[in-house]
């Protein structure tokens, strides 16, 4: 590696924290909050805080996985293995040889945004870098008849094979789940796609996000309606193949519990990204089936809850979330310390009273336009530390500069950095999993390219130098 | 039968293992496991239903007579399922409630009565594991918190999720599901770029925070579950914040902020990775006469053609082979600029269609395309019906339902719909008497105090 490189990176800059991660005496401190408060949620703390999960053992310690999620563009199988590997199973990623696809992106194609490997100079996206935690990579050209021999190799091995190639591919290949639950009975064998292996809309080769939220019905109720300049909205990230890849860590573990409790043997998994959220489509199907109705796009507010909506203020966007009694009185109460007008219009108004009767659009209407009026004098800090002051749930939309400085975040450790031992510094979201003795955990993000190869290959198929060196030559791994 | 199977073609082969009509010939994954779901609103409720859907006996328990806040909310004040329970015929079920309470039995209890403690005891004893929702602290106050919990039953598996979490500055703060949203940063890059049309941070339109950090919380509890039957024989505690689930999804954003100083901002219905991504807007209603103005807007359609090869295709047939030169590598196209000029153009071959029809010329092309389905057109697709992910359920309380049904497919152990919901208290009888082992004339006598 040249000089000039590795100063590059080890100095490469962290903007992060801004402002120091708050300490306990400052979060604990007697003179902001209650004793009963503090002895609560010290107690806790000493379960949950992730500083001790070093000590703690892993709930899924065991298992191993070959995530075989690196033929396209879709990330679904890639959540899936990062939960996964969070919980504590040994995650074989198997890439093509010279990486996956999902490395190469970045936003707008731009190199800069990238993160360089201080020891080859390699580029890797932040995307991959981030869900491939802790994950190891190997290579293998699944395209070629000796590399497949190879994984079936591997396959006896694991307890779980992850993939999300075109449907059919793994099987007209030989290593589909007929194939290979004859070689290991135990495996738990998972495909993810967008709309599903059959059926009449099953994938074509390469599709990927958003095609599945087009086909569900979700895009096309979100965002605002026409007459408010809107069109049907994808999300930001790739939310479908996120839950899919939440569905997949589900589905695996509730088979591997069958597994080892019951049956003795794997089976055969389809999770898809359309139907994760489909399955979470909350009141859209429920509410067709009662009148024929297609639930339309309401923008920012809720067909279902008023007030449970995200309005202008002085300087963004705000949320105030209170639709039954208790919550509605509240907020109007806060209202009414800087404009007792607005409370007064709102409490008189005959059909504003019954929770029920509130959701018409004519009532979200007055009731959205009385309280952004509010809004508009005030930043997000300023509602925000009002209306908390009546415990309404409340909060400013939030950037990610801004989220990333959020002290709740940093000092849970749900946003941190981690000193990668290729690409530096790197800022990342923890595990979601805070668990008195099995926590998730996160002690490496994303690899280079084929780093684990050795390690694995010999551990497991007992491939020596010269054997490893034939592959390398062929171009297999 | 094997030999059958390996000798179908792989399409039928899907078909026969997951066949929708044969889930109730196939074991249930979670036999055995008993849950208590001490929940409202959609994060723990949904968290529970995952699993009842898994063949967990998961019992839901509620406040006495009115039932938990999510019954009552419902779109427009329209739809309702009736009753919401037997006290109370006049009054209905909203839809809303029913996604994220599948398979579970309702009974009622009021925590703070001291009659209750007992047999809130009781049920813990004989559970798997707990899915509690209310504010950090409000069952430890109450005595039936992690601590008094595992005392009962060592081997419980106990499951908070809410807002922020347990501890913490943040940790008095309420959420739901659009705080989520909103505090985790998924909200702000959601939605079309300022300067655009309505460019401003935008909601996702379903409670997606509350029903996928459910399921990350479902993913806990199953953890708990395999470590303590094969490993350890201990419950466990697991939390969950929200904002964090929400975080978490962001992506490359924390990478980006943290090493270039860049913030992820909105994009709209473009890809910021991949190129040609997106979901175009053509130009023609398919129902210009529909009575639903949702329906008589202009159709949208998602392409997808990001390799070289179909991208080339794709501007050929949309007529503007200029740009297929001017872009030829994928780094070249994904740029903003590269961007901003492909979708217009592919716009305006798209102008005088609709999305059928576009989406029989890019088919005929071998363009990747998704028309985009209403929530009307989805509950009619045979794709989703003939898989079962879709459907009617003929409920012996509200009569025809459509509801969403299979979370995903098992070969072995497939999840399944067994109810939608029931009415508020409706299982008391049957739980309280086999599970927690009181007569039925305890139990009426409970019922008159209101503590059930």
């Amino acid at each position: 590696m040249s000089e000039d490189l590795k100063k590059e990176v080890q100095e490469a800059p962290l903007l992060w924290p801004l402002t120091p991660i708050p300490t306990f005496e400052e979060v604990y401190d007697p003179k902001i909050c209650t004793e009963a408060s503090r002895e609560i949620s010290t107690v806790f703390e000493g379960w949950l805080h992730p500083k001790h999960e070093m000590a703690k053992p892993e709930a899924l310690g065991k298992i191993r996985v070959l995530e075989c999620g690196h033929g396209g563009l879709q990330v679904n199988a890639m959540f899936g293995g990062a939960y996964l590997s969070e919980l504590g199973a040994n995650v074989i990623m198997v890439e093509p040889p010279g990486g996956s696809p999902i490395r190469k992106l970045t936003a707008f194609g731009r190199k800069r945004y990238m993160f360089k490997d201080n020891v080859n100079g390699d580029l890797c996206g932040g995307t991959f870098l981030h869900e491939c935690r802790q994950k190891q990579s190997i290579t293998l050209d699944l395209t070629n008849e000796e590399g497949r021999e190879i994984l079936k190799k591997l396959v006896v091995h694991a307890d779980v094979l992850i993939e999300n190639y075109a449907p059919g591919q793994f099987d007209a290949w030989g290593i589909g789940y007929r194939q290979l639950s004859k070689i290991n009975p135990r495996l738990v064998y998972v495909w993810n796609g967008q709309k599903g292996q059959w059926g009449p809309l099953a994938d074509k080769p390469g599709e990927i996000y958003p095609s599945s939220p087009c086909s569900t019905g979700w895009c096309g109720s979100t965002g605002l309606p026409k007459s408010f300049g809107g069109t049907p909205l994808r999300a930001g990230e790739r939310a479908d193949d996120i839950l899919a890849g939440n569905l997949t860590a589900h589905g695996v573990i509730a088979a591997l519990i069958y597994r080892d409790k019951v049956s003795g043997r794997g089976q055969f998994i389809e999770v898809t990204s359309a139907e994760a959220h489909a399955r979470i489509h909350d009141y859209a199907w429920g509410w067709y089936g009662v009148d024929g109705s297609s639930k339309p796009r309401y923008g920012n507010w809720d067909l279902a809850i008023n007030i449970y909506s995200v309005n202008p203020c002085k300087d963004g966007y705000m949320m105030v979330g209170g639709g039954h009694d208790r919550l509605w009185y509240r907020i109007w109460k806060t209202v009414g310390k800087d404009r007792p007008e607005l409370e007064d219009m709102i409490l008189d108004e005959p059909t504003l009273r019954v929770v029920i009767d509130r959701v018409g659009h004519d009532q979200q209407v007055k009731t959205l336009v009385c309280l952004t009026d509010w809004m508009k004098d005030w930043t997000r800090e300023e509602c925000r530390k009002k209306l908390l002051e009546e415990e309404v749930a409340a909060g400013g939309v939030s950037f990610l500069d801004e989220v990333a400085e959020e002290p709740h975040y940093k000092y849970r450790g749900m946003v941190r950095a981690i000193d990668t031992a290729h690409y530096g510094k790197v800022l990342f979201c923890g595990s979601v999993f805070y668990s008195h003795r099995t926590p998730g955990r996160v002690k490496d993000l994303g690899r280079p390219v084929g780093y684990d190869n050795s390690d694995v290959y010999r551990k497991l198929c007992n491939f020596d130098t010269a054997k490893m060196n034939e592959l390398y030559e062929k171009g297999l791994i | 039968m094997t030999d059958h199977l390996d000798k179908l073609p792989f399409e039928d082969y899907c078909r026969t293992m997951f066949n929708k009509d044969t889930l109730f010939e196939k074991p249930e994954c979670l036999k055995g496991y008993r849950g208590l779901s001490c929940t409202q609103y959609i994060l723990g409720p949904s968290a529970a239903a995952y699993l009842a859907e898994l063949g967990a006996e998961v019992i839901k328990i509620e406040v006495p007579r009115l039932g938990e806040p999510m019954r009552h909310c419902t779109p427009y004040n329209e739809p309702w399922f009736y009753p919401v329970s037997r006290w109370n015929p006049g009054r209905g079920t909203s839809p809303a409630f029913q996604g994220a309470n599948h398979n579970e039995y309702h009974v009622t209890l009021d925590y703070r009565k001291p009659e209750a403690k007992e047999i809130f005891y009781s049920l813990v004893q004989k559970s798997d594991f707990m899915i509690w929702n209310y504010r950090p602290g409000t069952f430890d106050r109450w005595k039936i918190g992690y601590g008094a919990c595992k005392e009962v039953n060592p081997r419980i598996v106990l499951a908070w999720c809410g807002g922020f979490g347990g501890f913490g500055p943040g940790r008095n703060c309420a959420s739901y599901d659009i705080l989520g949203q909103a505090k985790g940063g998924v909200f702000s890059f959601t939605g079309h770029r300022a300067g655009v049309s309505a460019g401003f941070p935008s909601k996702h339109t379903t409670w997606i925070m509350d029903y996928s950090i459910g399921m990350l919380v479902a993913v806990g509890v199953l953890a708990g579950l395999y470590w303590r039957d094969t490993v350890s024989n201990l419950g466990n505690y697991f939390e969950c914040s929200q904002v964090q689930g929400a975080t978490r999804y962001t992506e490359y954003g924390l990478p980006l902020w943290g090493r270039h100083g860049i913030v992820r901002m909105r994009w709209g219905n473009w890809d910021t990775e991949i190129c040609v991504n997106g979901i175009c807007k053509c130009g023609l209603s398919s129902y210009p006469h529909s009575d639903h103005p949702s329906e008589q807007e202009e159709g949208y359609i998602c392409v997808s053609a990001y390799t070289d090869e179909d991208y080339a295709k794709l501007m050929n047939l949309v007529g503007r082979p200029d740009l297929a030169k001017k872009y030829p590598t994928h780094d070249d196209r994904v740029e903003a600029r590269a961007q901003e000029e492909i979708y217009p153009a592919i716009e305006e071959f798209l102008k005088d269609k609709t999305k059928e029809e576009a989406n029989r010329v890019f088919s005929g092309a071998g363009i990747i395309s998704q028309p985009l389905l209403t929530v009307r057109e989805a509950a009619n697709c045979d794709h989703w019906l003939e898989r079962g992910a879709l459907g009617w359920y003929d409920d012996p309380y509200y009569g025809d339902v459509f509801t969403q049904k299979v979370i995903y497919k098992m070969s072995e152990t497939p999840p399944r719909l067994k109810h939608v919901h029931r009415p508020v208290g409706c299982d008391n009888e049957e739980i309280y008497q086999r599970v927690v082992g009181l007569s039925s004339d305890q139990v009426r006598e409970l019922e008159a105090k209101e503590v059930i």
